[in-house]
């Protein structure tokens, strides 16, 4: 059983759609990274999840429990770190968490909790509205582990942290996984997502445009990796760009580019090169998730079209190159009839 | 237990603010002043709690009103309502605990309000003040209390923005309380009526009259207290006289004023909550 399952999932406005035909799951134990520009419709999604909107066609399981029949069953297993909200006026963060644990009616405790995000127990006794923006995203990340939740939805959860707020971050989303929980997890922090996902999925214009791991949308985008070589003097580069998987050479001063699109490329180019020239450093530079997320958003790609579809049902399923021709009929890979 | 917790964190969260008792405070020192000005104009005490009431159907709605207009609308618009729907708080639970924080202060303010005006009047006047009477006005004011906040929090829950909250906050107490039962010459329910009945083959005879003026909860409410405040008042108020020998209309008996006030106070948050039931939040 799945912690999310999405199947068709629309949701209009009027005559805009927010969301159209989405469909993906997520797996327990694994990292769901949801990348999309702004208003995309990652928001619209993650509230449809948590049976705050209603789906205007679609099937939405959390656990294997339909949200908009039973919400209520679906968000006591479930961990929410909203977006941009604010905190209850004149309540401490304790008080936040302790209201949590009450209402879950876990046996946690807050000040636990709050130690673990690395919440100090003075900050924790002031009022949350004098936080900083990196303070109550500490404060709200314990409110959402509160009781060992199935799953987590972090929506932009580094937003405002210091860089060992991020780092604390991704320890805890790993941890979490590692004890089953899914996380179902959104950030505008490229890096982030690359860091602590199995998946991403993109979302563009309410469409799932590809969903996959980092390695997979880089090999079916053919932005596989960049080796910049030092040569005593830059050879003829014609037979390197022969090699089977190089999309581009290029020279400049005594540094040779090569571009693979596959791994395997990387050492055929870099031997041919290193036959023709001595060859006296070199560096290799993944395509990033940022420049997936480019591609993929602003300039749909056509090798991408499929991945949506592969990728979709799961860290499995997406491991075979892309092949389908629907980009939004995501569940085309897996495990859904 | 849900709306228990969400109940004592709103309390928490309005309780600090000092709004809370800056409302209180504030109904209890205006129903102190209206006793301390009129004890030597009226030596009974009965005589000004006809002033009382008036303060109680003007001005406690407006003390109330900044209270409980943001009670859910204000949640929405910062959104901490996905702190609290994040966590498996029902909708009906939630809107109930808000209600249940905001019907309480204003219950307070009034009992409170009542009592400082019993024990002024037990200080100052002449004649002791009826235990009896004052309990009635004070039961009556709380229901009425409890009716207009529940009006206000229907409202916060049937809108999305605090702008628009505080609209329908403030029009609802001109509409039910000024323009109803209210003092302004021109702008009232009679006038409205009486317009009604110049127009060619309208008539709007007394007891219709007596049954819409009744209909409000500001309405019910001055309707109740001559039969269970000011019955058998000694002294001669003309004030308080004026309702002796009233017509037997079905607006002006006890009971129908009575269920008025229990409908607005039952049926408003109801209202409310299907509208927040159905609402799309995010």
């Amino acid at each position: 059983m799945s912690a999310v399952d999405i199947d068709g999932l629309t949701k209009r406005y009027g005559d805009v759609t927010a969301v159209s035909e989405l469909s993906l799951s997520v797996d327990r134990g694994e990292v769901f990274g949801f990348l999309g520009p702004n208003g995309a419709g990652k928001s619209t999604t993650i509230n449809i999840l948590l049976g705050f909107l209603d789906p205007t066609a679609g099937e939405v399981s959390v656990l294997g429990t339909d949200v908009t029949r039973d919400p209520q069953s679906v968000k006591a297993r479930v961990g929410l770190l909203p977006e941009a909200f604010e905190p209850v006026p004149n309540l401490t963060g304790r008080e936040h968490v302790a209201a949590a644990v009450e209402t879950k009616g876990s046996d946690d405790d807050p000040d636990a909790l709050l130690d673990r995000v690395g919440l100090a127990p003075e900050d924790a006794s002031r009022p949350a509205d004098d936080y900083s923006t990196g303070m109550f995203q500490r404060m709200a990340l314990a409110v959402a582990l509160v009781g060992e939740p199935d799953l987590l939805v972090l929506d932009e959860p580094s937003a405002g942290l210091d860089p060992n707020g991020v780092r604390l971050v991704r320890e805890i989303v790993r941890e979490e996984a590692d004890r089953g929980a899914a996380v179902f997890f959104s950030s505008h922090v490229l890096d982030e997502v690359e860091r602590v996902s199995d998946r991403v999925g993109i979302l563009q214009d309410g469409e799932l445009t590809a969903v996959n791991s980092v390695e997979n949308l880089r090999d079916d985008l053919g932005m596989g990796s960049v080796v910049s070589a030092t040569v005593d003097a830059v050879p003829d580069l014609d037979p390197i760009r022969a090699v089977d998987a190089v999309t581009d050479v290029s020279a400049d001063g005594s540094t040779v580019r090569v571009a693979c699109a596959a791994p395997g490329a990387k050492m055929a180019a870099l031997r041919r090169l290193d036959d023709r020239a001595t060859v006296a450093d070199v560096t290799i530079e993944e395509s990033s998730l940022e420049d997936l997320f480019e591609a993929y958003t602003t300039d749909r790609p056509e090798a991408g079209d499929g991945d949506a579809g592969d990728g979709a049902t799961g860290p499995g399923a997406g491991a075979e190159s892309a092949t389908g021709d629907e980009p939004s009929a995501a569940t085309a890979g897996g495990d859904r009839t | 237990m849900s709306s228990v917790t969400v109940a004592r964190t709103d309390f928490r969260s309005i309780r600090r603010s000092y709004a809370v008792v800056g409302v209180v405070a504030t109904f209890a020192a205006l129903s102190a002043l209206v006793f301390l000005g009129s004890d030597e104009v009226h030596p009974h005490p009965v005589r000004t709690t006809f002033g009382l009431s008036a303060l109680v159907a003007w001005a406690l709605p407006l003390l109330l009103a900044p209270l409980a207009y943001l009670a859910v609308a204000g949640d929405r618009a910062r959104g901490t309502i996905t702190y609290h729907l994040g966590l498996p708080n029902t909708r009906a639970a939630y809107f109930r605990g808000k209600y249940l924080t905001r019907a309480g202060v204003a219950a307070v303010t009034t009992a409170l309000g009542v009592a400082v005006a019993f024990g002024v009047a037990l200080a100052t006047y002449e004649h002791a003040p009826d235990p009896g009477r004052f309990l009635a006005l004070g039961a009556l004011s709380t229901a009425f209390a409890l009716a207009m906040v529940g009006v206000f929090v229907a409202v916060s829950a049937s809108v999305a923005s605090r702008s628009r909250a505080m609209v329908g906050v403030v029009g609802a107490y001109f509409l039910l309380s000024a323009f109803w039962v209210g003092p302004l010459p021109l702008l009232n329910l009679g006038t409205a009526l009486d317009a009604v009945a110049a127009l060619p083959g309208v008539g709007v005879s007394d007891s219709a009259r007596a049954l819409v003026g009744s209909l409000s909860p500001a309405g019910a409410y001055f309707n109740l207290l001559p039969e269970l405040v000011w019955a058998d008042a000694p002294g001669e108020y003309a004030a308080l006289q004026q309702f002796a020998g009233r017509s037997d209309h079905l607006g002006y008996e006890p009971w129908f004023n009575g269920l008025v006030l229990a409908g607005w106070t039952v049926g408003a948050p109801l209202v409310g909550y299907l509208r927040f039931r159905s609402a799309e939040l995010g």
